[in-house]
């Protein structure tokens, strides 16, 4: 249960107004920034092209990133951004509202390629922001394969086989991409300055070909993750201490993926500007693709605000009951644990049993077991892993569950009725109710009979579904080994749903965002994560997390937080330490994370939400207008101004550092806060004020933006004046320097 | 006396299908045909296919690409590449020719089929899927502009049923099915490798009686990989070929790989084989004798008498000559089918390093 009493501590209303509470007391999240510098970089009518096989059409996660990125991007740029995207029918009717372009250039380039066999739909993506969206059909022009792929290799010497079907459609999609770009540079009246952003190897193929034929326009690729880096590391090798030692040619050879690795490492290659989600992408990328990505690019989330303050707690709380409800009826006959004191775990995500984890996190599940039964703990964690797999529907032990303690609660409430109406009758008659007549023997046999309904002999089951391949499922397996099933001794308990969570389930009516907010911690211990949307989302909505330093969140959140588990983000080091250490870091997690009391998660929580600023686009979008200014400036160097580079930086991009290292009480205050249940009534001892003074010490002011003026620092504290920016102090304004040494690395 | 009013005519309307047209083109060669033989191409052939084409064939000509606008219905069947086939009405317009053979690139000519010139327009053999129409990868016509305005207009107005030029053809040739059983090719003229699948016992009765066979379906012989050395075809995504199917696959590459015999000359006859026999044994001998120790190994031993005869009326340095100017082209066109078969050599020429070189020359 929350606490309703920490929601009376501001009585004013700041948390209904844009500016929160870590607004006002950290540099980070001042909003006003971004503006004030926009003005200073003047666009001089650029037109920004971003490009994507999943622009208006989801496949994966890059859905996501463009999908939430519109809304800030279209601010930005105006009637001047255009998303570029495969045309899918489907997606068309139910997210495109098809309209007439009103960019004359764009108009006339489109009837152009539409009267040359193209097919090209223009329109607003229905959206936040409603970004105006270019759609080509690529199957309509796929009798120009042969011919493309023809111009494909003689231009770079790849070829693409004609049974990679996604190859081909790269091709096509590239082909397509590049035309529209070199019509739209022709249709323009004056020379414009085109900025077009590429993401992942699917559309990297434009990108080639604006090289190739000496397009006037800016490129940026953008990765997502590397094509190479999910295959090596599901493949058992030790994949970031061996970085360095592949043989980038024979790897993607030997999997038959050495066309599209080729088209990603070219793109990479040929891009002016290139960028990765994180930094741990970008060290891949520094090996893999072999190039160092001029800027890291993380990806953000719109962050819902709530009217009312420490709303989240209330939604938790709500959901948390939602699913002690499930438990109750999946632990029927078994319900020997309290479920006040349970814990709710889960793991979500695709199904990648190692690179998502998932091993780590069932080896740390059997020796948390182990910990809270040798302490004699009564917190029960119950685990839940959603992660889609081949099933064969709900099984009907999981389904019977819920009928049973249905069926007891119908019992309840029959009884109820009855006690209710014999209790009315007596006072009415002034009489106090003679408590042994209230039921009477047919009561008691009704409730005999449904308590008799949930006896069961057999463990209340692990899994929800029928699995198709249950005898070589990694994650059923792991569990027989470890011996985890749900036994009465064990502290630990596991529920598998194999499939993705729905509202209209029989089983578990939440979807995906409610039942995360109704669990107490997400443990995402990937090995290969290039973002991590997953804990990410986690933060925002107040639930803490456990992530690694090889996903792009956990390096991000390192990076920026002094003390990330204070704030709920715990983060396993899996890079530096052998499995069986991270193994022992993640279990002490655990274990410390349920020896908390429900107050100081409580403050915890309060702490996490805190955090999502540090992840809405409205922060995290700057990156990407970084990295296109340093496109443009790179591109049209007379229109756009840079300094060359800062000499005395190494790296390719650094964070400043912070002004000081934080005080090391608040480590110990906030791992373990001296509060204790006794004094849950005490309020005054936490008080907002100090604790968002304490995050101004904890949270670096993550990104001063490197070749900013220094006097054009809106949000300039003292502390981070002193080594942020120096070398771009004289730059006039309106300008654009250089971040420090990104273009050291510079190919092109 | 060869025959120059009479063709066989093969369309390629890109680099893939003109492997094909090159191996119906040999094939007819190695098989002694009398008539002329004539490859149209369209405009997505490159000038490398066109060269080697243009070593085979008699005359190469292109055509405009001509497609049909029944795009949905072609991408229905998951087939877009098929509006491109109705470029194969223009061999209508052929009209030196008074009588020609249409051959689809995709078939694999096994003996000589001259006397499908004793047949009359229009004769076909029937469609494994649907045998009241004819299947269009091997037919009879008769080339004629009225024909061809006629059958573009039926284009035009009619559309055709399938998408592509079978259904087109059907519906306008209508009476194939029924009216002249003469127009009726025996099925082993244009034994379609599905027949395999579908009545695999008559297959085994009258399949080595074919005399074409054809490739029906989206998996072409090209798309297989072949290994030299050890003369074996397999599937690039690891799967097998039926073992019936297998022997024909096999052909098809050791047809692709023999050698270019020169052109026919004027001079050339077949009114006496014998003779022409027995004259091209002594020429080979002198050949081997000559300082062109290779040219008699190159004529590998599935390359049967004939192709002796046609050295004999070219000049030693000819067939040397020729190979060289066919192999940069034909490696070309089999590095590039390589990668499409996803067997670049990327340990060796195809390593990225060779791409980025390639790639820096245009990033200044």
């Amino acid at each position: 249960m929350c606490e309703p009493s920490l929601n009376h501590h501001h009585k004013n209303n700041q948390w209904s107004t844009a500016i929160m509470p870590l607004a006002r007391s950290l540099s980070v999240t001042s909003l006003s920034g971004l503006e004030d510098w926009d003005e200073e970089f003047d666009l001089e009518g650029a037109v920004l092209f971003e490009i994507a096989w999943e622009v208006a059409n989801k496949v994966g996660g890059i859905y996501t990133v463009i999908q939430t990125k519109a809304r800030l991007t279209s601010e930005e740029w105006g009637e001047n951004f255009f998303l570029v995207g495969p045309y899918m029918e489907n997606n068309v009717r139910t997210q495109v509202e098809l309209i007439e372009p009103i960019n004359p250039a764009l108009r006339r380039t489109i009837d152009k390629m539409n009267s040359s066999g193209c097919k090209v739909y223009f329109g607003r993506w229905l959206i936040e922001g409603s970004p105006y969206v270019v759609l080509i059909d690529v199957a309509f022009t796929a009798w120009s394969l042969d011919r493309w792929k023809t111009e494909l290799w003689e231009s770079f010497s790849i070829g693409v086989p004609w049974f990679d079907r996604e190859a081909n459609d790269a091709v096509l999609f590239g082909f397509l991409t590049a035309w529209l770009l070199g019509e739209f540079a022709a249709q323009c009246e004056e020379p414009p300055h085109i900025l077009a952003h590429f993401h992942e190897w699917l559309a990297g193929l434009g990108l080639m070909l604006c090289r190739q034929r000496r397009l006037p326009v800016a490129t940026i690729f953008t990765t997502h993750a590397t094509l190479l880096g999910r295959y090596l590391c599901a493949g058992n090798v030790d994949f970031y201490n061996n970085l360095s030692n592949f043989n980038m040619d024979k790897e993607a050879g030997d999997r038959q993926i050495y066309h599209r690795y080729c088209l990603e490492r070219a793109a990479a290659h040929c891009a002016h500007v290139f960028t990765t989600v994180s930094q741990i992408t970008a060290i891949e990328a520094e090996h893999l693709l072999k190039r160092k990505p001029d800027v890291v690019t993380p990806n953000g989330l719109n962050v819902k605000k709530f009217s009312a303050m420490h709303e989240f707690q209330n939604l938790h709380a709500h959901s948390k009951s939602r699913i002690q409800e499930f438990i109750r009826g999946h632990f029927y006959g078994h319900l020997d644990f309290n479920l006040d004191k349970s814990i709710f775990l889960f793991i979500a995500g695709r199904y990648e049993f190692s690179n998502k984890g998932a091993d780590l996190f069932l080896e740390a599940l059997a020796r948390v077991n182990y910990l809270l039964r040798v302490n004699h703990c009564d917190v029960t964690i119950i685990v839940f892993f959603i992660m889609p797999a081949r099933t064969n529907n709900f099984n009907v032990e999981t389904l019977k569950g819920q009928a049973v303690r249905k069926q007891l609660w119908d019992t309840a409430q029959t009884v109820k009725e009855k006690f209710g109406k014999k209790l009315y009758e007596s006072l009415l008659v002034g009489q106090l109710p003679d408590v042994s007549n209230m039921l009477d023997k047919e009561d008691f046999t009704m409730m005999k009979r449904a308590i008799f309904a949930t006896q069961r002999q057999c463990q209340p089951p692990i899994c929800t579904h029928n699995m198709l391949e249950d005898s070589s499922d990694p994650i059923l397996n792991c569990l027989r080994r470890i011996g985890l099933f749900n036994g009465s001794s064990d502290r630990v308990k596991v529920i598998f749903h194999p499939e993705f969570l729905s509202s209209t389930s029989p089983l578990l009516p939440m979807d995906y965002e409610e039942f995360v907010r109704g669990c107490h911690l997400g443990v995402f211990p990937s090995y290969y994560e290039p973002w991590g949307y997953t804990p990410a989302e986690c933060t925002v909505m107040g639930i803490p997390s456990i992530s690694t330093n090889l996903s792009g969140f956990g390096c991000f959140m390192e990076e920026h937080i002094a003390d990330p588990s204070a704030y709920g983000i715990y983060i396993v080091d899996r890079r530096y330490r052998s499995v069986d250490e991270s193994c022992n870091q993640l279990t002490s997690f655990l274990f410390q994370f349920c020896q908390q009391s429900r107050r100081q998660r409580i403050i915890q929580r309060n702490r996490t939400e805190r955090l999502s600023d540090l992840l809405d686009w409205r922060y995290l979008g700057r990156y990407y207008v970084s990295a296109r200014h340093m496109a443009l400036a790179k591109t049209f160097p007379d229109t756009y101004y840079y300094q060359p580079q800062d000499p005395t930086s190494k790296q390719g991009f650094r964070y400043p550092r912070p002004a000081s290292v934080p005080p090391s009480p608040a480590l110990s205050r906030h791992s373990s806060p001296h509060h204790s249940e006794a004094e849950d009534d005490d309020d005054e001892r936490y008080d907002e004020d100090l604790e968002a003074e304490k995050d101004r010490l904890n949270i670096r002011q993550p990104f001063s933006l490197p070749y900013r003026n220094k006097n054009a620092l809106p949000y300039a504290s003292p502390a981070s004046n002193g080594n942020s920016t120096p070398s771009s102090a004289t730059s006039p304004p309106s300008s654009i320097t250089s971040p420090p040494s990104s273009v050291s690395s510079e190919k092109n | 006396m060869p025959v120059t009013d009479q063709a066989f005519v093969t369309l390629a309307t890109n680099d893939a299908y003109s492997q094909g047209a090159l191996v119906v083109g040999k094939c007819l060669r190695r098989h002694g045909t009398s008539r002329q033989t004539v490859v149209m191409v369209t405009s997505h052939v490159s000038q490398g296919a066109r060269a080697a084409l243009a070593r085979v064939f008699h005359q190469v000509k292109e055509v405009e690409v001509l497609d049909s606008s029944d795009w949905a219905r072609l991408i229905m069947m998951g087939r877009p590449e098929l509006g491109v086939t109705l470029t194969k009405l223009h061999c209508w317009a052929l009209t030196e020719y008074s009588k020609c053979v249409f051959l689809d690139a995709d078939v694999l000519v096994l003996c000589n089929v001259d006397e499908l010139f004793d047949r009359q327009e229009f004769s076909a053999a029937p469609d494994p899927g649907w045998p009241d129409c004819f299947n269009s990868g091997v037919f009879v016509f008769r080339p004629s502009l009225q024909t061809h305005n006629q059958l573009l207009q039926w284009a035009r107005e009619r559309g055709s049923f399938d998408g592509g030029d079978q259904g087109l053809l059907n519906s306008f040739f209508s009476g194939w099915a029924t009216e002249d059983i003469s127009k009726h090719l025996p099925f082993i003229y244009n034994l379609s490798t599905s027949a395999v699948y579908t009545y695999l016992p008559a297959f085994q009765q009258y399949g080595p009686e074919a005399k074409i066979v054809h490739f029906l379906g989206a998996i072409k012989p090209w798309h297989c990989k072949y290994d030299r050395q050890k003369e074996e075809v397999y599937l690039g995504d690891g799967s097998t070929f039926h073992r019936h199917l297998y022997p024909f696959m096999k052909q098809w590459w050791t047809e692709y790989w023999q050698p270019v015999a020169p052109s026919f000359t004027q001079t050339y006859t077949w009114e006496d084989p014998e003779a022409q026999h027995q004259k091209a044994g002594s020429v080979e001998v002198t050949h081997k004798q000559d300082s062109f120790p290779h040219t008699g190994k190159a004529s590998t031993p599935a390359a049967p008498k004939e192709m002796g005869t046609h050295r004999a009326d070219t000049s030693p340095g000819d067939e040397a000559e020729l190979a060289a100017h066919l192999r940069p082209e034909v490696d070309d066109l089999d590095h590039k089918r390589r990668w499409e078969e996803g067997r670049a050599d990327y340990l060796g020429k195809d390593a990225f390093d060779n791409i980025r070189k390639k790639l820096d020359t245009f990033l200044e």
